[in-house]
This record gives C-alpha cells, structure tokens and sequence, in this order.
C-alpha cells in the first residue's frame, strides 16, 4: 500500500513536468519523509524475519563447515594410521598431544637419570668405569643427573597442574583411579593366565597393569625427587637435618632408583613394548592412536562406551569435549 | 745417637778436600802402595781408628773423621776393604780431592762383586731426592744419608737406621716438623706398642721411589691416597688382627667421597681430607679431627656452614649391618621390597607369555 501510494505520487511528479526548483525541493523533501517512514515500517516488520533467515542459514553454514572439516580430518587421519589404504582400519587417539608430551618429558628425563645414576650405584662395575671415561668424569656425569631431575621435577609439577586445570587430566585421572573392579580383575586375568577361563577381564579405558604403573610413578617420584633434593643441597638439608637423615636419603635414592629401573625396564617395557603382540615396539607413545582392533581387545568397555555415544554425538551438533579418546570413524 | 753423629760426621765431610796437614802423617815413615786387600783396613785405622781424628772444613766446622772399627766388621761391608768405596784414594798422605763415595759403583743388576742384584739406584733417580739431588741442592740426600756410612746394615737389623724402628727418625733428621707430628700420631704409637703392621713414613710414601705428593705418580697423590690407606686397612691380615675394623674402606669406597675420587673427582675428600695426614689420631682423642667435636670444622673445610648436624650419625657406615642404624633398616625394606615387586612382577610377565605361547596360532581377540 504505501509503496503504491509514493510511486503514484512520484509519477505525478514527473508527468506534470514541473521543474522549479522549489518544488523539486519540495518533492524530494517529502519523498525522504516517506521514504524513512517506510523504512521505519519495514524494519520494524521485516527485522525479526531477516534475523530469523540470517541466523538459519548461518547455522546451516557452519554445520557444513564443520562437517567438511570433520570429513578432512577423518580421512586424513585414516590415511595417516592405516598402512594399506584398502584396508582402511579405524585407529582411535588413545593419548593427546599433551599426554604425549609430558610422556616423552618423563621417559627421557628417567633414561638420563638411570644412566648417569646406575654407574653411582654400580661403582664397582668396569662398565661403570667405562661410562664415566666415556663422558668425562664423574663431574660431568653428576651434571648431566640434574639436567635429568630438573626434567623429571618440571613434568611432575606440570602433570599436577594438568590434572587440576585440563579436562581431559581430569577425566584421565578418574579413570586411573583404582577401584575394586581392578582387583575383579586382576584375579580373572590370573585365571585367564592359567587357561582356567577363556575369558580375558574386560578393562575400561585403562587397566589394573597401566594404573599399576601410573600410581607406581607417583610413589617413586616421590622418593626420588624428595631424597634426590636433600642429597643435591646437601649442605643446606644438613643445616635442619642430622646427617644420618642424608644416609637415609642416600640410601633410598640408591634403592628405590634400581627398583624404578627394573620395573620399567621389565615390567613397563614387556607390557606396552616387547611383548609378542607389539614386539619391537607399541607406536602409540608416538602416534597417540592406537587400532580398532587393539582398542576392543585391551579396552572393550572404553570402545563399547564410546560407539554408544555416537549417534548421540550426531544429533547433538556440538560435541568438543577434550575427551582425549575421542572415537572417530 | 753415635751412629748419627759418624753419619753425620761423614755426610758433612764431604768434600774431603786436599791431603790432610802434614802434622797426621808426621809420625808415619812410609808410603803405603794400597793393593785393595782387606789388610788395607788395619792400615787406615793407624790413623782413623782414633776417634780424635778430625778435620777443620773450610767452613771452620770440626768434622770427626774417626771410623769405629766394631761398627765398620759388623756393617754389611765388613769384609770390603777401605779402598773398594773410597776408589781414589791411592797414597797416604791423601793427594787431591777426595770425593764423596759413589755407590753405583758396585750396585748396580749384573754386578760382579756380589752386592745386590737390584736397580734401586735407577728409581731414585726418579724420586724427589733423586731429582733434587741431581738438581745441584746440596741438602737433598744421597744414599749414604738414610742408609748410613760405615755402619751399613741389613734394614732388617734392628740397629739399621733403616729399620722399620729407626725410619721416622732418619726421615726426621731433614724432615722435623713432620717428625713431631707424626711423634703423635696413631701410627706411631700403635708401632710402639708392638703393633708392628702400623705404617711409618716408607710405608705411605715408599722408599726409593718417593715422590712428592703433588706428583700423580706418588702413592700419596690426592686420588691415590684411598689405595694406600687401604693395602693396611682394608687387610684383615694387617689390621684385622689388632681389632681395626676393615670395612672402613668398602665403605668409603661406596660413599659419594669415594666414588667421586675414584672416577676422577679431585675436589672431594680422601682419607687425610679428614683423618689428618702425619698427625692421624684416634676418633676418641679430643685433638682428632675425627673426634665428634672436631667434625663440624672439619667438614666445614668443604661443605660451607658444617654444624653439629654433621656428627649425628656414623660416617664410614655400611647399610647392611645393622650397627648402620635406621639407614640398615631402610635398605633392608628396599631390598624386600624390590625382591617381592619384581618376583611379582616378572611372575605376571611370564604367566602373560606363558597364555600367549598357549594361544599363538588361534585368534588374538578373546
């Protein structure tokens, strides 16, 4: 209606042929009137539906974004972790980045300390003496520990911070809890073991042997940093200690330093690396991925929660959790 | 003690400068034609055998030049005539210099005469007299000077000034201050009261071969020093038997101290760094550096701000004797510990092989 109205008027204008600049003046003046008039109109009307259209057809846009995006990745990641392309096997990130990191921060700190730290304790050793003609002396060997310990006490402080402030530290360290189940399970492993069931335990997202490891780590470091820290400021820990106090850090450091390395290089080395089933090596503290395959044989009840959670996962748009087993497929 | 002062008469005596006055041979009538026989002997002593006989050094000194004739037949040279040392001298009154009696002139491997076939002289021309003594310093000792002149004996002689009795003394004639100290010393009295294993100066710093302690050829270099405490002291044979524990050493050897020196470390203590060197005394003596009230400045010689801390506790302790304390018990826990762990452990990994072995062939998936 109004549209009519103001064309009819224009058209007036210009078939009467009047042009004296007054009323040109007049005219655009009202035509301007009108035209805000209209405009307020319009917009009033109008806005809520554009809105409305806009926010649609964004919403469309980043859900296909992100299901290109999400297409990319999965492919490249498929590529990426499957050796033969026909194949095409699903892999799953077991370990993130961080993760990752703060494992190659430990491993390599406690190699550089079990090297230079083995000779101390096996002095008597040739090998021992071989080592130390090899670097230099003992100076430098002792040098290279504390190199070694400022690694080992930076990811102990960092995985702390990482536990309280990361989602994913805080999901993983629920996890490695240990709970009853654990012992459930321990005792259907024995079993299993002994082939009185065919049964392997069915673990979650990790077992009784990696909790094992991980609280293992938390009561060797522990002793190690706290006897390592009163034997390296020895003169300041003797200013409130009596020295047989640094005997018996002496002592435990020495002790508890052969036990850590023979649980690692047995235990922790067999489990994740030299057993039949990843003999040389398990890739994953590389990679972070670990197989479908692997991932319902060692971690039925993770890989069973995750595949339920999928279709859920669809419909719900946005799903970012930091979950660092995060399925994809 | 006589036989120092004829030592000291004869080391001083040298050189013996131009023929003797003519007031000595005025009562002679004739010249001698020495044949090297061991009559000669009788023939010297109409003149030396008087224990008046002296000379007036250049230097206005008085030098006995008297030979006791007992001293001389029960010496090892007893039966050497005068003349098979005393080389140049061929005609009585003495003409021209006489020189100072050269040794090497019989002692030497491969000798003829039946002196001992050794090389000893070889090696000290190496040690620090050696060196010094080639060097021109007059005050460095030749043999004559710790073996002694004409009353040379065996050193197992207990007369010998170099028997194992008479060592400090001979070394203490030039090296006094270090005589006192070690006058003091736990060694020294243990020697004296029969212990005697217990070292003298030889014994540490050996004999021909002596070096000075800065010299890492020398039994008393600072990293050698564990290794020559340790031939007595870790030797049941040696200490064991007076009740000395020997296990101080293992455990020095196992501490951060020992292992430190051992693989080359020179900034850390040895044996002496806290024992002392020649004054060594028993822990319980209040003069010890050892002593429970001594530790804290002697270990304040390298750990900065030692207190009374130090000394609440054993040092040389072994973990695996129960007089270590409570660091006995924790070794003992650790060792259990690991030995139930591992048993555990390495049970767990063979069970694991064991069901896979059993397996292999069949599915992986359970």
């Amino acid at each position: 209606m109004n549209e009519q109205r103001h064309d009819a008027e224009n058209r007036s204008g210009v078939e009467t042929g009047l042009r004296d600049p007054f009323r040109e003046e007049l005219e655009g003046e009202i035509r301007r009137a009108i035209e805000a008039e209209l405009r307020e109109e319009l917009s009033q009307e109008l806005r809520e539906r554009v809105i409305a259209r806009l926010r649609a057809e964004l919403a469309e846009e980043i859900q296909t974004r992100i299901a290109r995006v999400k297409a990319e990745l999965e492919a490249e990641l498929l590529t990426r972790a499957a050796a033969a392309p026909e194949a095409a096997p699903r892999t799953f990130l077991r370990f993130s980045w961080n993760f990752r990191a703060q494992h190659w921060i430990l491993f390599t700190s406690c190699l550089t300390l079990i090297i230079t730290g083995l000779p101390m304790k096996f002095h008597e050793a040739r090998l021992s003496q071989l080592f130390f003609d090899l670097v230099g002396g003992v100076q430098v060997s002792t040098v290279i520990h504390r190199i070694g310990a400022v690694g080992l006490i930076f990811v102990g402080a960092y995985h702390l911070f990482y536990l309280v402030t990361f989602r994913e530290g805080r999901k993983n360290f629920l996890a490695l809890l240990p709970c009853p189940q654990d012992v459930l399970d321990f005792f259907q492993m024995l079993r299993y073991f002994l082939g009185r069931s065919e049964e392997r335990p069915r673990f979650g997202r990790f077992s009784y042997v990696e909790k094992f490891d991980y609280w293992a780590v938390y009561w060797g470091m522990v002793v190690m940093i706290g006897s390592g820290l009163m034997l390296w400021f020895l003169e300041t820990s003797l200013q409130h200690l009596p020295k047989f106090a640094a005997d018996i850090a002496r002592e435990a450091h020495s002790d508890e330093g052969l036990l850590a390395t023979l649980a690692i290089i047995f235990w922790h080395f067999y489990n994740v690396h030299l057993n039949p089933e990843h003999f040389p090596m398990n890739r994953a503290f590389l990679t972070g991925m670990i197989s479908e395959e692997e991932m319902r044989h060692h971690h039925p009840l993770e890989y069973e929660a995750l595949m339920a959670a999928r279709p859920v996962a669809r419909e719900a748009p946005d799903p970012p959790d930091g979950r660092s087993a995060k399925g994809s497929s | 003690m006589r036989r120092n002062r004829v030592l000291g008469g004869m080391a001083d005596s040298r050189p013996l400068g131009p023929a003797l006055g003519p007031w000595l041979v005025a009562g002679l009538a004739l010249v001698f034609l020495f044949s090297g026989s061991a009559h000669a002997l009788t023939k010297c002593l109409i003149c030396h055998g008087k224990p008046t006989l002296s000379r007036k050094l250049p230097s206005g000194r008085v030098v006995s030049l008297f030979v006791d004739e007992k001293q001389m037949k029960a010496s090892v040279h007893g039966e050497r005539a005068c003349t098979d040392c005393h080389a140049d001298i061929t005609a009585i009154p003495h003409k021209g210099e006489i020189k100072r009696v050269s040794c090497v002139r019989c002692h030497f491997k491969g000798n003829p005469v039946g002196a001992p076939q050794k090389d000893i002289y070889v090696e000290y021309s190496k040690s620090v007299h050696g060196v010094a003594a080639a060097a021109g310093n007059t005050k460095a000792p030749v043999c004559q000077d710790c073996h002694g002149t004409h009353d040379i004996r065996s050193p197992k002689d207990s007369a010998s000034q170099m028997n194992k009795a008479h060592i400090p003394e001979t070394c203490g004639r030039c090296h006094l201050p270090v005589y006192g100290d070690y006058r003091e010393s736990a060694h020294w009295k243990a020697f004296t009261g029969g212990k005697k294993d217990s070292a003298v100066c030889t014994d540490c710093h050996g004999e021909h071969t002596i070096r000075p302690h800065a010299n890492p050829d020398s039994p008393t270099y600072i990293t050698h020093i564990p290794a020559t405490c340790s031939r007595c002291h870790a030797s049941v044979a040696v200490v064991g038997k007076y009740g000395i524990r020997t296990e101080q050493v293992s455990t020095y050897d196992r501490s951060f101290h020992g292992i430190a020196i051992k693989f080359g470390g020179k900034a850390v203590a040895n044996c002496a760094s806290c024992h002392g060197i020649h004054d060594i005394r028993p822990s319980s003596d209040p003069k010890s550096a050892v002593h429970a009230d001594n530790i804290p400045k002697t270990c304040g010689k390298c750990h900065e701000g030692a207190n009374a801390n130090y000394a609440k506790g054993k040092i040389h302790i072994d973990p695996t004797k129960k007089e270590a304390g409570l660091v006995y018990w924790v070794s003992l826990f650790f060792k259990w510990v690991t030995i139930s762990t591992m048993v555990g452990l390495t049970a767990h990994i063979g069970l694991d092989l064991f069901r896979r072995l059993r397996r292999r062939g069949s599915a992986h998936t359970p």
